[in-house]
């Protein structure tokens, strides 16, 4: 039995499914490709499938992650790629498969890309605004976690950024603590643009990778 | 295809999953191949609509033909729908994300009466005029199929063409007439005047009906040339008969997620309340080697890991044991499980238990739809008691301890007796775990008791009878839970508004289309919904349309008046309801179509249970 990590794309359509969603849809997927894989034991068997880092709905993902258990040691990586990506919505591809180096423990960090756009102001004024608010001492936010609401100060996590006047937008990409011990959603980002400039601002968010505590990239 | 205005709403709304298509098997063709855009609509949500098999079958079987474009439409959702409108976003369809305005078909499929609304509501939604009359040319051809199609009376104005009966030889025909008339340039009369000759199209528009005095129908009166009389369609060879190998597999949950094969149409029971029963008679089955082959597939196709065995009343399938020892062959090995959907008190045997999963853990559902044995003589549901409780004490035995009874009230000769008998059977099912020597240890048993209120419907024996009132209603929901006397026993009810709502559009006449109109202008919708629904705002509509509701759900009507939909054919005969009409007051069941044909008229199609051999003849 050999442990694999397959790397897959989430875009178009499957944006808007929800992690529990693409954690079917990824066992329908295996099912059907008759992948050999390690399956759970007991009442309700299924394909053993374990993901780094779930995706909130909305985002798209160009470098996500799942990993499986091979049967078979020796089954060749492409085909892995081939077989499941005959059984996937054209929304998900898998592209990779690798042996796992890394825990999912150890993600610290994400990149993201996020193209901005807002109705009611122009984006050279939008860019002008964001860089005020990301210059600010201060971007205290409330934050839903599973105790409940809390405020915090989103300005210590915005210190990797770049702020682009884009066609159609503007365009942040900014990397921001990730991982289960602290997370911080790049929407709290528009939270903050409606609290203080009380702007309604559309994102097209993509999270590009995933780093561990120094930067590198998750393997 | 997700258009980019739609893009801008999905985030704000929940479950956006459902509105953008996209799903493994969905089917997108490129739109200058092909001749005839079909908008195939389900007026209801994304998730009730995709568990529901008829649109698989028909979507599946339009998209095999290379010029047609058969894509789906669903109800949108309350915040979405609001979103669309504020946005001025028609209707869409998920597969190219075009809006439906200027599709050549606009199909509806009528499961239930109280999606009636939605139907409406959807042609507004996609900017295509409600009426039919209203829309002038070849094109936006609103059709509509199902089982709500027996009594299309309430919707007639607004409909162009219903299919009466099943759908796979006629929708195809009516489709290709269609082709043709577009290529020779004919008008939409001249269309639907041809599509009226085809066998199971009803075109309601070429019907006159005349009223007398006290607002009963006189007369169907059918112009240039459309038969007197509609006969419905059916497929009498269910091995030959066209069904998809593949799923569309949503992505996001939906109500029953799963490969669905159908196993046979009709049921050879004859419930006197059941008009799936009546519909689709006479019974026909698919061998166990097309259904083992179809299964088989289908699970590979769609990746789904469990197949439900669809039809209604599956444990009545004739060789129900030797079809399961078949298709456990593979399904073992595959990892795949056989569910049976329906299950009848007397069909739930060891043997049948050991093979499917169809309870899971969460419990036994049985349906014994009255309390008293003469109640269920009444309606000739032929459940024993003994029975029952039998197949409670195996399935206690087997370490299950939650039962769900459900059951009717406001039925034909119902007293109050009756309505605590379900109480007393609660207790009696209660009272047998305790008999049950291995009953799960340390554990208390669970019985839910739950009522519906009856809704007499066209095409069965009571479609004379008039409803109970919504007091009578609440009054037996209040008997009933008055007589329950342990906390073992958990009681469910049905709100008895909606019941009324239903039993007004399920026997109505043409006089409702007015109360609809109004209904759509007011932005009625999803009535089938709590969270929509309202018996208040619907009796105002009434009143402004000056109808009586009471008129369709309360009255009592004679066998000799004429009934909106005595001019549809679905192989019953009148003279046959009668019969088990009288039949059923007089207390007396009516054996199955296996034990004794008692001549219902289905045997006119030459075909199904009606030509089995019977065991007792043999
Ligand atoms: S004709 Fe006889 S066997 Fe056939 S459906 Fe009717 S009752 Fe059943």
């Amino acid at each position: 039995m050999k442990n694999a990590r397959i790397w897959f794309k989430k875009q178009d359509e499957c944006i808007y499914i929800s992690h529990l969603d693409l954690n079917r849809c990824m066992l329908r997927a295996l099912h059907k490709s008759s992948l050999p894989i390690w399956h759970t034991e007991g009442f309700n068997p299924h394909p053993f499938a374990t993901f780094a880092l779930p995706l909130s709905l909305g985002f798209a993902g160009e470098n996500e992650s799942m990993d499986i258990r091979l049967l078979d040691d020796d089954y060749p990586f492409e085909k892995i790629i081939t077989d499941l990506n005959a059984c996937l919505p054209k929304g998900i591809r898998a592209f990779k498969v690798t042996e796992p180096v890394m825990k999912p423990g150890d993600i610290a960090y994400a990149d993201f890309k996020m193209l901005l756009s807002c109705d009611s102001v122009s984006n050279d004024m939008l860019l002008n605004i964001c860089n005020e608010l990301f210059n600010m001492d201060e971007i205290l936010i409330d934050k839903k976690g599973k105790k409940g609401v809390k405020q915090v100060d989103l300005k210590p996590s915005l210190v990797k950024y770049t702020l682009e006047r884009q066609i159609g937008g503007v365009e942040l990409n900014i990397t921001l603590p990730a991982g289960s011990t602290n997370n911080v959603n790049p929407n709290l980002i528009l939270n903050a643009l409606k609290k203080y400039y009380d702007l309604i601002v559309d994102a097209d968010t993509t999270r590009l990778n995933i780093y561990n505590e120094n930067f590198e990239e998750f393997k | 295809m997700i258009n980019k205005d739609v893009k801008k709403l999905l985030l704000k709304v929940q479950k956006p999953g459902r509105y953008v298509g996209g799903e493994l098997n969905a089917v997108v063709k490129n739109k200058e191949d092909v001749d005839i855009r079909f908008a195939f609509c389900f007026p209801d949500t994304y998730e009730v609509g995709m568990s529901h098999l008829g649109m698989k079958i028909l979507y599946s079987l339009f998209n095999s033909k290379d010029y047609i474009w058969c894509e789906r439409v669903f109800a949108p959702w309350l915040d979405m729908e609001q979103l669309m409108i504020e946005n001025n976003i028609p209707l869409y369809a998920l597969e190219s994300g075009d809006p439906i305005t200027n599709f050549d078909f606009i199909g509806f499929t009528l499961q239930y009466e109280l999606s009636f609304t939605n139907v409406l509501n959807m042609l507004k939604l996609a900017n295509i005029p409600i009426l039919s009359k209203d829309r002038k040319n070849l094109n936006q051809i609103v059709v509509a199929g199902g089982p709500c199609a027996c009594n299309p009376e309430p919707i007639a104005d607004f409909i162009d063409i219903f299919f009466i009966g099943e759908g796979e030889e006629v929708d195809l025909e009516v489709i290709d007439l269609y082709r043709k008339c577009k290529n020779e340039n004919k008008t939409k009369a001249e269309f639907l005047r041809l599509a009226s000759q085809i066998e199971g199209v009803y075109v309601p528009s070429l019907y006159d009906v005349t009223y007398n005095d006290d607002l009963t129908v006189k007369a169907y009166t059918p112009k240039e040339n459309a038969p007197a009389v509609i006969h419905k369609r059916l497929m009498m060879d269910m091995d030959d008969c066209y069904y998809p190998d593949n799923f569309v597999v949503p992505m996001v949950e939906i109500v029953h997620d799963r490969a669905v094969e159908e196993i046979f149409r009709g049921c050879i029971r004859g419930c006197r309340f059941c008009q799936a029963g009546y519909l689709y008679r006479p019974v026909r089955e698919k061998s166990s080697e097309t259904i083992d082959l179809q299964c088989h597939k289908l699970c590979t196709n769609t990746g789904y890991d469990e197949v439900s065995l669809s039809s209604l009343s599956s444990s009545d399938y004739s060789q129900i044991v030797h079809l399961l020892d078949k298709l456990n062959k593979w399904s073992k090995d595959e990892k795949v499980s056989i569910s049976l959907p329906s299950l009848r008190v007397d069909g739930f045997t060891d043997d049948i238990m050991n093979k499917i999963k169809t309870v899971r853990k969460s419990g036994l559902t049985f349906a014994p739809e009255a309390g008293s044995q003469r109640l269920r003589d009444v309606i000739n549901k032929n459940v024993m008691e003994d029975e029952l409780l039998e197949t409670c004490s195996v399935a206690f035995n087997g370490g299950w301890t939650n039962v769900k009874l459900y059951f009717m009230i406001g039925l034909p000769t119902e007293t109050m007796d009756d309505v605590a008998a379900i109480a007393q059977l609660g207790q009696n099912v209660v009272n047998e775990y305790y008999k049950c020597p291995n009953r799960p240890k340390g554990k208390s048993v669970n019985v839910t008791v739950s009522t519906s209120s009856f809704v007499p419907k066209p095409f069965t024996p009571f479609q004379w009878f008039g409803q109970n009132t919504i007091e009578e209603l609440h009054n037996k929901q209040k008997h009933l839970k008055e007589s329950i006397t342990t906390k073992k026993i958990t009681y469910n009810y049905h709100d008895a508004d909606t019941s009324y709502l239903e039993a007004v559009f399920a026997r109505g006449d043409r006089k409702l289309c007015k109360a609809m109109e109004k209904a759509c202008e007011k932005g009625f919708h999803f009535d089938g919904w709590g969270d929509c629904f309202s018996l208040e705002k619907w009796l105002e509509v009434f009143k402004e349309c000056n109808i009586d509701p009471d008129f369709y759900a309360r009255r009592q009507r004679d066998f000799d008046e004429v009934l909106p939909w005595d001019h549809l054919d679905y192989g019953v005969t009148k003279e046959h309801l009668i019969r088990e009409c009288q039949k059923a007051y007089k207390n007396t069941p009516t054996p199955h179509c296996r034990l004794k044909c008692s001549n219902c008229g289905a045997a006119k199609y030459k075909g199904g249970v009606c030509f089995e051999k019977r065991k007792n003849l043999v």
